[in-house]
């Protein structure tokens, strides 16, 4: 049970900005993820706090005490790899112990823990088995347990999951899940799918370009972005331009102070820079128009294409020449998501719209 | 300053230090004593450019400089002309003992050439038996000296470099290119030549480059097989030794203009290749297709009849040594005479050349898996120079080293001139670039993350590279070291220069024997490398996973 502390964390590689002022407290017992896309500098932030790569200032804390001096050896983090890293020509069981000898662990207490372990990760039995008679689920399992048998302070866990099929991906995060709560071990896990951050982490923070976007829950993160990037980036979202929809002059009063104030230069406004940003399960969508009392926006379009996947449908709907939203539907029955081509009218509640900077990447309202 | 102490304790870091010291002493400083003597006037000890001037001015040194590389294209056209088709059919069409075309092949390429110059004057040179018999016949064919040997027998010692570098190519490359070629029309001839062949020319084009580097630094054959055609490496031997004095301003200028071209060559290659790394496919290779009756019997006896041919000296050199001989003539009736001889006369090169090879690869493997983990794992601004120079001994000639080595170290402070240790040394620092390259690809086959799996477990970096990476490397640094051995045990350009009485080792001693016609004894020794050198082969194709790549 440990807590990590990153204050200030830079690195550079030449010009690139690989890590930009990065400054999180990540809690005792928390499964924390880094997610972004590829080049966001997750990997190198927790290879940082592995040790593997030495950031130019700032420091690193382990349970409030620095540990910039020390060398990746001597870090106590037990790291998970993308590429599983399982030494190939040991067996399962010395791949396994093989941070207990490092540490001194008698024989005895050895053969206990590498026991617990392997059973902890669904193995028990195969610890004379070569890797390579191994699958690459079982590898990576095997991974996790060559990790977590060493009790290290932290967890690191790289992309573990991104080699593995679709369904294995699904089975071993959940197995991930549930023994990090058992065991209440801090883990730092790097992803770059947003579907597999949702579920598995505590807590999330989202990197773009070296920088960190926003740190929140899961639900927060999806229900309440605080950038724009981070709305775009988790889930999917229907931005479309302020002006398209005719506002009261109260309201347009109200949005516009907000959004001046999401420039960094208030005279820089521009509202071709205001998006309005929708959940595409936030959308509701009727074949036939109904007039109702309420202040609800009433958008008039065509179904362009229909992707079905069984549990849902999304209908892309066409609007006007510039603007093509996304529309969710649960449980869509036979007959509709055969409608290609049909008029519909799509009615959007003003609360559940988000209001973006796009040129700040800033939320305003 | 804290990274400066922390680099201190990295124990790389000292393996960076002391590399740039070997290379700098048995490497940049015996050639920069070549670069400095060429402009030394013989007798005054003045700086002078009339060297130069003599090399380039006179007829007979500049036709050397033309003999050279007439002789180095020719045996480079020669090589690509046997190693293309063959590199072709085995890796498309379903050749019957395709193991055994490929092993005839690293045969070849592993045996010393001069051991090939010499199996071919016995059987066309002036005595030759071959001659004879077809004299008998009423055959008169021309004796093999002069160039034309010189070319015969470079092509067939070094066509294996094309093809097996070629054959790695060609089977990796992305068919779907050559399904493409077809789909819009090339016949199979035009897409050989548009497609194929052009996706496979850095392959092709390093092979060739070997070739000719390899022929161009060649000394025991021009010496054996050329008779009067003098050829750059030859002139700077008898440049060096000559009875009237040895001339070692001039010997050192021919050894600089060797380089040069070398390195004119090499640029070449370079620069034809810029950005042309095609890559290869992984999963979109090239199916193995059965040949058509009709083709299939000359397909089978081309590729038969190449490698054969190619092995004929090794067959005749072993036969040869069962032969009973007078000198140069050998006469009726078989026995182990030649192999009593040489137990009795010469042990000494037997021994000598066993103890030398060891010693020098027991350094190269050491010092080789080193610096090839350096270059491969700890990239950076200097290993990356390290890199390059340790690519220099592949075009430096062992006789230009062998020179070096005798200019830097015959005099005070230190004098190992004579010693046994300047054989090994020379033999090291020509070995070492094989040694650290074949590290170094294995250690690409090898993911880091493993390396850093122990580290994040707690183990300290050194400890982990043994318990780990070398574990996984062995394979191929056996390979490496016996490959090492094959080639140190064969060597003969830097040793004819650096050998005194106590220090001849069976090439020489069988160079020797060649030239004062005992050539009985040349045979049995040279049998005793080439079955030492077979016995190496076979534990290398025994143990390592992709064969050929092994030899290269």
């Amino acid at each position: 049970m440990s807590s990590v502390t990153l204050i200030n964390i830079f690195k550079n590689y030449g010009q690139t900005k690989a890590l930009h002022d990065i400054n999180l407290e990540i809690k005792s017992g928390e499964l924390f993820t880094l997610l972004g896309p590829s080049g966001c500098g997750k990997t190198t932030l927790l290879r940082t706090i592995a040790g593997f790569h030495k950031q130019d200032s700032g420091s690193i804390k382990i349970d409030g005490k620095i540990i910039d001096h020390l060398p990746a050896y001597r870090r106590d983090t037990g790291m998970v790899f993308q590429d599983y890293a399982i030494f190939p020509h040991m067996t399962v069981g010395d791949n396994v112990s093989f941070g207990l000898k490092n540490k001194n662990v008698s024989a005895k207490e050895t053969k206990e823990l590498v026991t617990e372990a392997l059973a902890t990760v669904r193995l028990l039995g195969l610890e004379k088995r070569m890797p390579n008679e191994l699958s690459g689920g079982q590898q990576q399992r095997v991974g996790l347990a060559r990790a977590m048998v060493i009790k290290p302070k932290v967890l690191l866990m790289d992309e573990p999951l991104s080699n593995l099929d679709a369904k294995l991906r699904i089975e071993l995060r959940e197995d991930i899940r549930e023994i990090q709560k058992k065991l209440k071990i801090t883990t730092i896990y790097v992803t770059h799918d947003q579907e597999e951050a949702l579920v598995i982490s505590d807590r999330i923070c989202i990197m773009n370009s070296g920088e960190v976007a926003q740190v929140d829950t899961p639900w927060k993160v999806y229900k309440d972005p605080k950038k724009y990037f981070v709305a775009s980036f988790v889930g999917s979202m229907n931005f479309l331009k302020w002006s398209l929809i005719s506002w009261d002059q109260k309201e347009k009063v109200l949005v516009e102070n907000k959004f001046k104030d999401s420039y960094e230069n208030s005279n820089d406004f521009n509202d071709e820079d205001l998006m309005i940003g929708i959940r595409p399960e936030d959308i509701v969508i009727r074949r036939k128009s109904i007039k109702e009392e309420n202040d609800n926006i009433i958008l008039p379009g065509f179904i362009e294409k229909i992707s079905y996947s069984g549990r849902e449908a999304v209908y892309h709907v066409r609007v006007n020449d510039d603007v093509r939203l996304l529309v969710n539907i649960y449980c869509p029955d036979e007959l509709s998501i055969d409608e290609i081509g049909s008029q519909v009218e799509l009615e959007i509640s003003k609360n559940s719209m988000m209001l973006f900077n796009k040129k700040s990447g800033l939320r305003c309202y | 300053m804290m990274k400066f102490l922390y680099s201190l304790n990295n124990i790389w870091n000292y393996v960076i230090i002391f590399s740039f010291s070997v290379i700098a002493l048995l490497l940049i400083y015996p050639l920069f004593s070549i670069f400095f003597s060429s402009f030394i006037d013989n007798e005054s000890g003045l700086f002078t450019l009339q060297n130069y001037s003599d090399i380039l001015g006179r007829r007979y040194y500049r036709t050397a400089i033309y003999n050279s590389i007439v002789v180095g294209i020719a045996g480079m056209v020669g090589a690509l002309i046997i190693g293309i088709p063959l590199a072709y059919f085995t890796t498309r069409y379903q050749i019957k003992g395709k193991s055994l075309i490929t092993t005839l092949a690293i045969l070849a390429l592993v045996s010393p050439p001069f051991i090939g110059a010499y199996a071919w004057i016995t059987m066309l040179g002036s005595n030759g038996w071959l001659r004879h018999l077809l004299q008998n016949f009423g055959i008169f064919i021309p004796t093999i000296y002069g160039p034309f040997g010189i070319v015969l027998v470079f092509s067939l010692k070094f066509y294996p470099f094309v093809f097996l570098l070629t054959s790695g190519a060609l089977s990796t490359i992305n068919v779907s290119l050559e399904d493409a070629a077809d789909n819009l029309g090339c016949n199979p001839f035009t897409k050989f030549i548009r497609v194929t062949l052009p996706l496979v020319f850095p392959a092709v084009s390093a092979g060739a480059l070997l070739a000719f580097v390899l022929s161009l630094a060649d000394f025991g054959t021009p010496s054996i097989i050329g008779r009067n055609y003098k050829v750059l490496s030859t002139l700077a031997y008898n440049l060096y030794t000559s009875e009237m004095g040895g001339n070692p301003g001039l010997a050192s200028t021919v050894s600089i203009i060797l380089i040069f071209i070398s390195l004119i060559f090499v640029y070449f290659q370079r620069r034809l290749n810029k950005r042309k790394d095609y890559g290869s496919s992984l999963l979109n290779r090239p199916t193995v297709k059965k040949l058509k009756k009709i083709y299939s019997i000359p397909v089978h006896f081309l590729c038969y009849f190449l490698v054969l041919f190619s092995s004929i000296p090794s067959i005749v050199v072993i036969f040869n040594s069962f032969r009973n001989t007078s000198g140069p003539v050998f006469k009726p009736g078989f026995g182990i005479d030649s192999y009593r001889r040489i137990i009795g006369d010469v042990p000494d090169a037997i021994f000598n050349s066993f103890m030398f090879s060891i010693a020098s690869v027991a350094m190269v493997v050491v010092l080789g898996t080193l610096i090839g983990y350096v270059i491969a794992r700890k990239q950076s601004f200097v290993t990356d120079i390290l890199d390059s120079m340790i690519m220099i001994p592949y075009i430096v000639p062992g006789i230009v080293l062998g020179l070096g080595l005798i200019v830097s170290y015959n005099s005070k402070p230190l004098v190992l001139v004579g010693t046994p240790l300047i054989i090994i040394l020379a033999i090291f620092i020509r070995r070492l670039p094989y040694s650290v390259r074949s590290s170094s690809s294995i250690l690409k086959q090898i993911r880091t993350g493993v390396e850093e799996a122990a580290i994040n477990l707690g183990t300290i970096p050194s400890k982990a590279f043994l318990k780990i990476t070398l574990p996984l490397m062995m394979p191929g640094v056996i390979a490496g070291a016996l490959m090492a051995f094959v080639t140190a045990i064969n060597e003969l350009s830097s040793s004819i220069i650096l050998y005194v009485g106590g220090t001849v080792t069976m090439p020489v001693r069988i160079y020797l024997s060649v030239l004062d016609g005992e050539f009985g004894t040349a045979a049995a020794l040279s049998s005793i490398l080439l079955i030492t050198t077979g016995l190496a082969v076979y534990a290398v194709l025994s143990i390592s996973e992709s064969k050929e790549n092994a030899f290269l």
